[in-house]
């Protein structure tokens, strides 16, 4: 536990970097965090409830979930939630123990590891929290799933993570896995959104997820609402349309809001409930972009380099990164995580009968198409958002997003952009190498400050 | 029968340069293909020379410009070759399994390749889910059209039904070689059964046939030295594992009885059905693959690896597993703790060992395979 502390003691502290600026972040953001908490308070009283539990990992299904009135844990996001507050390191020991090789995904392990301390707590008759314990053990209380769903684009590890939770369960526990197949755009009329693969593959998918709704009517012994997914899916489409409002503003100079605002922004439109709280919480936040931009106030004061972060988010050091790159008056504006992902195209979505709309966000995730797609998007946002300079993030234990970066490289160097890589990783703290991202940093903005004399 | 052996060493140990060779010859085209599910009866029935694309022994060097270092061997390796042009000889890639790192080289293929097409159709990695039949169908006979207009002439079932039988001829060749090892008849070494399965993921499937048909009956029929612990190996589920590795099992006084290997017996294990619409016949190949020898790449509740390894270490009379587990290979590392407690349990040696591209510490292997086949040793005695 003392090194737990230690850790959280770390990374509060800013990071001895630039000039001492620090991140504006957005404060609408702030109402995300009560929802958060909501959103696993109502998790962990979901037995007591009567409710079934799904533990799921992938894409953004639990609009299925709500619909039937199930409530679930999305692995990712539990890992995610460990490590940003600092939290993972006891459940990656655990999962270190068991034999887990920690070059497998740092989510994986993490929530394989915490799944394991609870069936240890079972095992061993300590499974009952004290009601004043602390507020982060009781986070810490994951409940057990009545079903597990995977349903990952792209990452084959995803779906193997899974196979494993299924396992450590004693095979007892009802499981489905629903194949989201890439996108290569191979064939002649492939492109973004079109083409004869894109329209296969888009009914594969959604015929896939019919049969979901099928499986959880078999393990609940309800009928499922399509009528109530697409009363959800109202919330989430119109909350997925005001987030895309809301980054859109941002071409505007300063930027009012950060890549690391669309990261504490993405659990709204991931895995919270869609309903009402979702499209306040949007509509804060783009009236708060429109404010700024009214005000000419900026995500990073005196904002004087535009950036991409490209790779998955480093969870461990949302808000260090946020201060890093401000501490150099760099706004990172956009991400390919965030900004080609989440229900990026809501109008697909067609509220009548949702499912095929749903499929086809899901298909669109940031990795799942081949690179020559992909890369036309990155480039086209980087365009909109007039970026400078890429950051790439090489997660170690990440190949979903680690995937193509060197490709992404150099198609940003050909377009006149700066690139640079760092170590880290989603939720392995001990891959991060600080030092290296500042060495990098400075040399990519001098370069750019050299390039704007030049002009 | 040296000379056979020889022969498919041969061919094992430069796979490319066979492939130049015999597209020299024939004027054929070349097709790579990746693994570890897609079959090459198609490709072949296409009037191509299929050859399964193998990690090489050149350490990675222009190819680290593209990859990371936390990728496994193969996947680096593969994009080295790629880079230094090695895959000049190839007319197209085909493949279908969707391992994350291998969906990442062959972007890096294409963006270096752009004239090399890659065909790729992703198979349903689901196998006992109710759409994987009427999927796989589905995948393989969208790759039946794509090679057909690659090659610009119609492929007839009558073609692939002769690609089949052809393929299972030379599988139930391997096998019996399989058979005649586990029976103590022959003493094919670990590197000899790997030069001869390797060479068949390359050679000319005919001439690699005719070369079986007079190596099974020729070799000479005499056990391994009577002292020898059995050894069965695991694991490796791509690539080759280096010839030295495999050596130090025999020179620690082991002797590899059986294995799992894609090298090895997961390669040969199962057949095509030669009657009916050759398209459903690949599709039930595919399908039923897994409940022969599990893979962790394909989700199977009902099918676990380390059952299959039970089951088959003690069938073969092995007196020990060794795992050889490819370094960043996710598949294993999430399933080997499976492995390790289901042996545990069972009070059978184990012994992991993880191997890499570039340089391996062959003194300090050799001191834990030499233990562990001393531990294998005393078990039995006890």
């Amino acid at each position: 536990m003392q090194m737990v502390a230690e850790t959280q003691e770390r990374s509060k502290a800013g990071p001895v970097f630039g000039n001492g600026e620090r991140a504006n972040r957005l404060k609408a953001t702030r109402f995300g965090g009560k929802l958060v908490n909501d959103y696993w308070e109502s998790l962990f009283a979901a037995k007591e409830q009567g409710k079934k539990v799904v533990w799921y990992n992938g894409t953004y299904i639990p609009p299925f979930f709500h619909a039937h009135d199930v409530a679930w844990v999305h692995g990712e996001a539990w890992s995610a939630m460990l490590s940003a507050k600092h939290r993972e390191v006891t459940a990656q020991a655990r999962g270190d123990q068991k034999g887990y090789d920690r070059e497998l995904c740092s989510y994986a392990r993490t929530h394989i590891g915490q799944l394991l301390i609870e069936l240890d707590k079972v095992k061993s008759g300590t499974s009952d929290m004290a009601p004043d314990d602390p507020r982060i053990e009781t986070l810490l209380k994951l409940p057990p799933p009545d079903m597990i769903i995977n349903a990952y684009p792209y990452c084959s590890s995803g779906q193997q993570w899974d196979d494993i939770t299924y396992r450590l369960f004693g095979k007892k526990v009802p499981m489905m896995t629903i194949s989201i197949p890439l996108l290569w755009g191979g064939r002649p009329d492939a492109g973004y959104l079109r083409g004869e693969e894109w329209h296969e593959r888009s009914r594969y998918v959604a015929d896939q997820l019919v049969a979901m709704t099928k499986f959880m009517e078999e393990h609940t012994g309800r009928k499922f609402d399509f009528d109530r997914l697409s009363e959800v899916m109202g919330y989430i489409k119109k909350a997925a349309q005001l987030r895309l409002e809301a980054m859109d503003l941002c071409t505007a100079q300063p930027s009012p809001a950060s890549f690391f605002d669309w990261i504490v922004s993405i659990a709204p439109v991931n895995f919270l409930p869609g309903d009402q709280n979702i499209v306040t919480y949007f509509e804060g936040v783009l009236a708060e972009c429109k404010e700024r931009i009214a005000r000419g106030e900026g995500a990073v004061k005196d904002e004087k380099y535009r950036l991409f972060f490209d790779g998955m988010m480093n969870w461990n050091k949302v808000g260090w990164l946020a201060d890093k790159f401000a501490a150099v008056n760099a706004c990172v504006v956009a991400g390919r995580y965030t900004h080609m992902s989440f229900w990026q195209e809501p109008e697909l979505i067609d509220l009548e009968n949702p499912v095929l709309g749903m499929a086809q966000n899901y298909l669109i995730c940031p990795n799942n198409h081949g690179a020559p797609i992909m890369i036309g998007e990155i480039e086209r946002i980087c365009d909109k958002f007039k970026i400078d300079g890429m950051v790439m993030h090489a997660a170690r234990t990440c190949r979903g997003m680690t995937n193509s970066q060197f490709l992404i490289a150099d198609s940003a160097k050909r377009h006149g952009r700066q690139a640079l890589f760092f170590e880290g990783d989603v939720a392995d703290e001990s891959f991060y190498k600080d030092e290296l991202l500042n060495v990098r940093l400075e040399a990519m903005v001098e370069a750019l400050d050299a390039k704007a004399r030049a002009a | 029968m040296d000379e056979i052996l020889a022969t498919m060493a041969a061919v094992a140990a430069d796979p490319l340069g066979y492939a130049r060779q015999w597209k020299q010859e024939t004027q054929g085209r070349v097709i790579g293909l990746f693994p570890m599910h897609f079959p090459g009866e198609l490709a072949h029935a296409a009037g191509a020379l299929p050859v399964i694309l193998q990690e090489d022994d050149e350490p990675v060097t222009v190819g680290q410009a593209q990859v990371f270092n936390f990728y496994c061997g193969y996947n680096r390796s593969i994009i080295d070759q790629a880079l230094r042009g090695e895959f000049e000889v190839l007319d197209a890639i085909l493949f279908g399994d969707h391992c994350v790192q291998l969906l990442g080289t062959a972007d890096v293929i294409r963006a270096s390749l752009p004239k090399l097409p890659i065909l790729f159709n992703q198979l349903c990695s689901i196998l006992d889910a109710e759409w994987a039949k009427a999927e796989t169908t589905r995948t393989f006979s969208q790759l039946w059209k794509e090679l057909e207009a690659l090659i610009g002439q119609p492929i007839t079932p009558t073609q692939v039904q002769a690609s089949i039988r052809l393929f299972n001829r030379n599988r139930a060749l391997i096998r019996q070689l399989y058979d005649l090892r586990r029976a103590g008849q022959i003493a094919l070494t670990g590197r000899q059964m790997q030069d001869v399965v390797k060479s068949s993921m390359v050679m000319d499937r005919a001439q690699h046939t005719a070369l079986l048909e007079k190596l099974v009956p020729g070799l000479e029929r005499r056990g391994p030295p009577a002292d020898a612990v059995r050894v069965f190996l695991s694991g490796h589920l791509c690539h080759a594992p280096k010839l030295p590795v495999l050596d130090l099992v025999e020179e620690c006084g082991g002797v590899v009885v059986d294995d799992d290997l894609y090298h090895g017996f997961r390669f040969v294990f199962w057949d095509v059905a030669e009657t009916g619409d050759p398209v459903e016949a690949l599709a039930d190949w595919y399908q039923l693959r897994s409940t022969k020898v599990p893979c962790p790449t394909r989700a199977v509740k009902s099918l676990d690896w380390e059952d299959y390894l039970l089951r088959n270490v003690r069938a073969s009379g092995a007196q020990g597993l060794i795992v050889l587990m490819a370094k960043f290979c996710e598949p294993h590392m999430y399933f080997y703790p499976e492995i390790k407690d289901a042996f545990d349990r069972n009070g059978i040696p184990h012994l992991l060992v993880e191997t890499e591209h570039e340089e391996m510490p062959m003194e300090a292997l050799k001191t834990r395979v030499e233990t562990f086949i001393e531990i294998a040793r005393r078990r039995m005695a006890a």
